[in-house]
């Protein structure tokens, strides 16, 4: 049997099958969205998803609504609605177990980049729209997964522009710098593999790739050369019911989940 | 033996900052604590309340219950050198920058689409930045009367850098921790479901900041989906999102928050949407603001020809869920 997907396809159950049931997750706009609720159609059903303008538990109605996270349809029947500095409070005071990041550009130590690409601040080369929330999540969540396309310019020995914190900051630890102690990056899921830290040296360390690539493929499409795990495992493809559910209840009109590059592999 | 905190970080940004006692006796001297009917146009509350270089803020985004009719109304007027507070934000900034009236942005989220990224890179508009949080935690502090917030955002990265904020020795605990200054705003922008004339608030849905940002500012713009007598606020007083000494304009605005959405009333307009977040060119975006902002006189007018009865017919009717909202 042939089995095809996208890469967000991919990256999206990925992630999905990584959340644990009865925890928090700290959601932002678009593939953690989907990913969230995915994960609670399949595996999590009690996780809750906590969004910064002040949502918290919404059990987000399908088809995924793209926009509008802030509306009706996003933020249904939560458990409370409140605000952002709460939203933020109750994630750094500690209940919010997972969070989930975008990042344009990270390096070794899990640092992202969503600010800017160039070496001048006041002239970059390109601009992104910053942190948002996305410096709170990864400053603040026990866990943070980041979610990202892999492509070799964006894994740099050092982030054009930190926004937030990885796990070393210009060789500081995050407790050094003042940062919650036993937080920070958790997992990067990339549309070819995922990585982990190492527990001593906390650099980004491959520890799975998708089935059908081998090591090198990954390492080759990376701009920096991470560690690699004793065993690398191999990363299941979307499985038929996650496609079917995505694809058919989550988002039919194909806004999130049909980006990027197709894969196609023979089972 | 003198004793000091010591500072070890100190971020590099201009920062707006009003000293806690001046805002007291802005607060004392001017903030009307009658009872008074303040319901005016969004032509006049811009004009009385909106004035070149202040700086603005404003509450929620671009597609859910943000001051949209307000904001074009502060580009139709053309104010100039606004230094404004983006948090959250999609297309305000945006379109302030594009109509030329903004300077300077703090930035918690920039906004959305080619065009204000491309502001950005030629430094047409200056930038600093931070992130949702420690802008919503300045908000925070200027409410409280207090002149900084200490929190643990931004620590060890660029953003604390560029930001406003410094880092010091916590004297507690002795970890390294944030503070950020206070902010407050000369004047907001906050749409609402329901005031009453007296600038009595109520917000249904999750508020980001608006407590926060009305409290914060000197002066504050309420627009409204619906003004309602003050026996709903006295019925229902845990529902008070903002007292109405804070206020000093309403403004009833049906559909205020088009081409975004409002709960319990609108959906957002997609295709409005879209055809503001593909603006990438200049002559794009000055199309667009002389076709839907300048080329109407007020936000009743921009309705009726820019939107017509049918699309808002269509856009309550995409508003179905009301659970939560009345």
């Amino acid at each position: 049997m042939e089995i095809e997907f996208t890469e967000t396809e991919f990256m999206i159950c990925n992630a999905a099958r990584l959340l644990e049931d009865n925890k928090t997750i700290f959601v932002g706009w678009g593939i953690p969205q989907v990913v969230a609720i995915l994960a609670e159609k399949l595996y999590t059903p009690n996780i809750v998803q906590v969004f910064e303008f002040g949502a918290i538990g919404p059990q987000s109605r399908t088809p995924f609504l793209r926009g509008t996270m802030g509306g009706p349809s996003n933020t249904y029947r939560s458990l409370q609605w409140c605000s952002m500095n709460l939203a933020f409070s109750y994630a750094q005071v500690g209940y919010i177990d997972y969070g989930m990041l975008g990042a344009a550009q990270i390096d070794r130590y899990g640092n992202i980049n969503s600010t800017m690409i160039g070496d001048d601040y006041s002239k970059p080369k390109v601009r992104f729209p910053g942190s948002g929330g996305g410096n709170e999540v990864a400053s603040y969540c026990w866990k943070t997964i980041i979610v990202m396309a892999h492509e070799k310019r964006r894994f740099v020995e050092r982030c054009d522009f930190i926004t937030s914190p990885g796990h070393k900051l210009d060789g500081k630890s995050r407790e050094e710098v003042g940062l919650p102690a036993e937080s920070g990056p958790f997992r990067v899921i990339t549309s070819k593999g995922m990585f982990g830290f190492d527990e001593g040296t906390k650099e980004l360390k491959l520890i799975g790739v998708l089935k059908g690539l081998t090591v090198d493929e990954v390492l080759d499409d990376m701009g920096i050369e991470p560690l690699v795990a004793e065993n690398v495992v191999e990363l299941d493809p979307p499985t038929p019911q996650e496609l079917k559910t995505l694809r058919e209840e989550i988002d039919p009109y194909g806004l999130i989940i049909s980006k990027g590059a197709k894969f196609k592999i023979e089972l | 033996m003198e004793e000091c905190i010591e500072i070890i970080q100190r971020g590099e940004a201009d920062i707006h900052f009003v000293h806690p006692d001046e805002f007291r006796k802005f607060v004392r001297d001017k903030k009307n604590r009658g009872l008074e009917d303040k319901l005016m146009d969004e032509k006049e509350a811009v004009k009385k309340y909106v004035k070149d270089g202040d700086y603005l803020a404003y509450d929620f985004s671009s597609l859910t219950r943000g001051p949209q009719s307000l904001i074009r109304e502060i580009i139709r007027q053309r104010k100039k050198n606004l230094w404004i507070l983006a948090k959250f934000t999609l297309l305000e900034s945006v379109l302030l920058a594009g109509a030329g009236c903004v300077d300077k942005i703090d930035v918690g989220f920039l906004g959305f689409g080619p065009y204000i990224a491309r502001k950005v890179q030629e430094g047409a508009v200056k930038v600093y930045d931070y992130s949702n949080g420690s802008v919503t935690y300045r908000l925070v502090a200027g409410a409280m009367g207090i002149p900084f917030m200490p929190a643990r955002d931004l620590l060890g990265t660029d953003t604390m850098k560029y930001s406003g904020g410094i880092v010091v020795r916590d004297p507690f605990s002795k970890i390294p921790v944030a503070l950020f200054p206070a902010l407050n705003p000369d004047v907001s922008v906050i749409h609402v479901q329901e005031a009453d004339i007296y600038g009595n608030a109520r917000v249904y849905g999750p508020t980001v900041a608006t407590l926060e940002t009305a409290m914060a500012s000197k002066r504050v713009i309420i627009s409204a989906e619906r003004i309602v007598e003050t026996i709903e606020f006295r019925e229902h007083p845990n529902w008070t999102t903002v007292p109405y000494y804070c206020v000093d304009a309403v403004v009833h605005a049906p559909f205020g928050a088009y081409p975004g959405g409002t709960q319990g009333y609108y959906e957002m307009d997609s295709e409005h949407y879209l055809k503001l977040t593909s603006i990438k060119t200049e002559e794009e975006m000055q199309k667009y603001l002389e076709e839907y902002i300048y080329g109407v006189d007020s936000h009743d007018e921009f309705l009726e020809k820019k939107v017509g009865v049918k699309r808002l017919r269509e856009l309550i009717q995409n508003s179905q869920i009301l659970e939560g909202y009345r």
